[in-house]
């Protein structure tokens, strides 16, 4: 069969020139050039975020243009997390990165903790090659730091993370 | 007359040619979003938008390809080429332990498990046979 190859090549040429035009006309379709990867947890970026300490941290809680995110695990963050923080959702569906994202760009300061330092330190990282003009704070210490320093807990899964992947996963930074 | 292996090779083509329009027309209507899915496999995310214009349509077009009498062939080496990118993607994937949905049917397709990669590795022997077997029964 000759035709084989040149026909699946075909196939291949038509398809993607089908996909070209179709995405062209349509109203919610994919523009390459303003096109950006979410990269919430891929901890590329040359910028660091600043560390901060638990009982700094406390004493912007309350401030609306302050978001704390926790960017432990579900089940990590269900266990218990800063009062008040969103789960940034490092191995849930792209829906849920998207939303996570989408929230962070309407504050000023953001601090991201983990459960150690430097756990949330690539995550930070990857926020502010994203979002350069964010403000992004580490919190020293992570959670064991901030509960020890007796700040604010609460427990219970995030309602608005819709995290699709088991409670007991865990998630590794590169 | 159809010999079994015939009929069992047109089965397949049914089938498999199904899962691809399928899977096509839900990535079509997931648009962006099939785009980031991509990028969350972290392999090259600067084509991420490309291959999310490119390879739906043309899923579907593989797909009705395997069916079409002078078209099988053909049809079955395109989705043996794709295959082969999924099945080296999602695998990279679990060996790097990256946790993130696969995209393979749209939105909420899952997590990338094992089986995953079991499935794409079926997939890939059945379009791999389909795409060496003549076009049409023995007379």
């Amino acid at each position: 069969m000759t035709h084989t190859m040149p026909r699946a090549m075909a196939i291949a040429v038509l398809g993607a020139l089908v996909g070209v035009g179709f995405n062209a006309v349509r109203r919610d379709g994919i523009r390459p050039s303003s096109f950006a990867p979410p990269a919430v947890c891929d901890g590329e970026s040359q910028k660091q975020a600043g560390l901060i300490s638990p009982a700094e941290a406390a004493s912007l809680c309350g401030r609306t243009d302050v978001l704390v995110a926790d960017a432990r695990t579900p089940a990590r963050f269900a266990e218990g997390h800063v009062a008040g923080a969103v789960h940034l959702p490092c191995q849930g569906d792209a829906d849920a990165t998207v939303l996570a994202l989408d929230r962070l760009r309407g504050h000023h300061t953001v601090i991201v903790y983990g459960d150690s330092t430097s756990e949330a330190q690539a995550v930070a990282a990857s926020i502010l090659r994203r979002e350069p003009a964010l403000d992004v704070r580490v919190l020293a210490g992570g959670f064991p730091a901030w509960s020890q320093a007796g700040q604010a807990c609460a427990s219970g899964p995030c309602e608005s993370c819709e995290v699709t992947l088991p409670a007991t996963s865990t998630a590794p930074l590169p | 007359m159809l010999s079994l292996g015939d009929v069992l090779a047109n089965v397949v083509r049914a089938v498999l040619g199904g899962l691809f329009v399928l899977a096509g027309v839900l990535k079509l209507q997931s648009g962006g979003q099939f785009a980031i899915e991509i990028a969350n496999y972290q392999l090259f995310p600067s084509l991420a938008p490309y291959l999310a214009v490119a390879l739906p349509p043309i899923e579907v077009l593989a797909g009705v390809a395997l069916v079409i009498p002078g078209w099988r062939r053909a049809g079955a080496l395109c989705i043996t080429g794709l295959l082969v990118m999924f099945t080296v993607a999602v695998t990279t994937v679990r060996l790097r332990g990256i946790n993130v949905d696969c995209g393979c049917f749209g939105g909420d397709s899952g997590p990338i498990t094992w089986w995953t990669v079991a499935r794409d590795v079926l997939l890939l022997a059945l379009a791999a046979l389909l795409s060496l077997r003549s076009d049409r029964p023995k007379a």
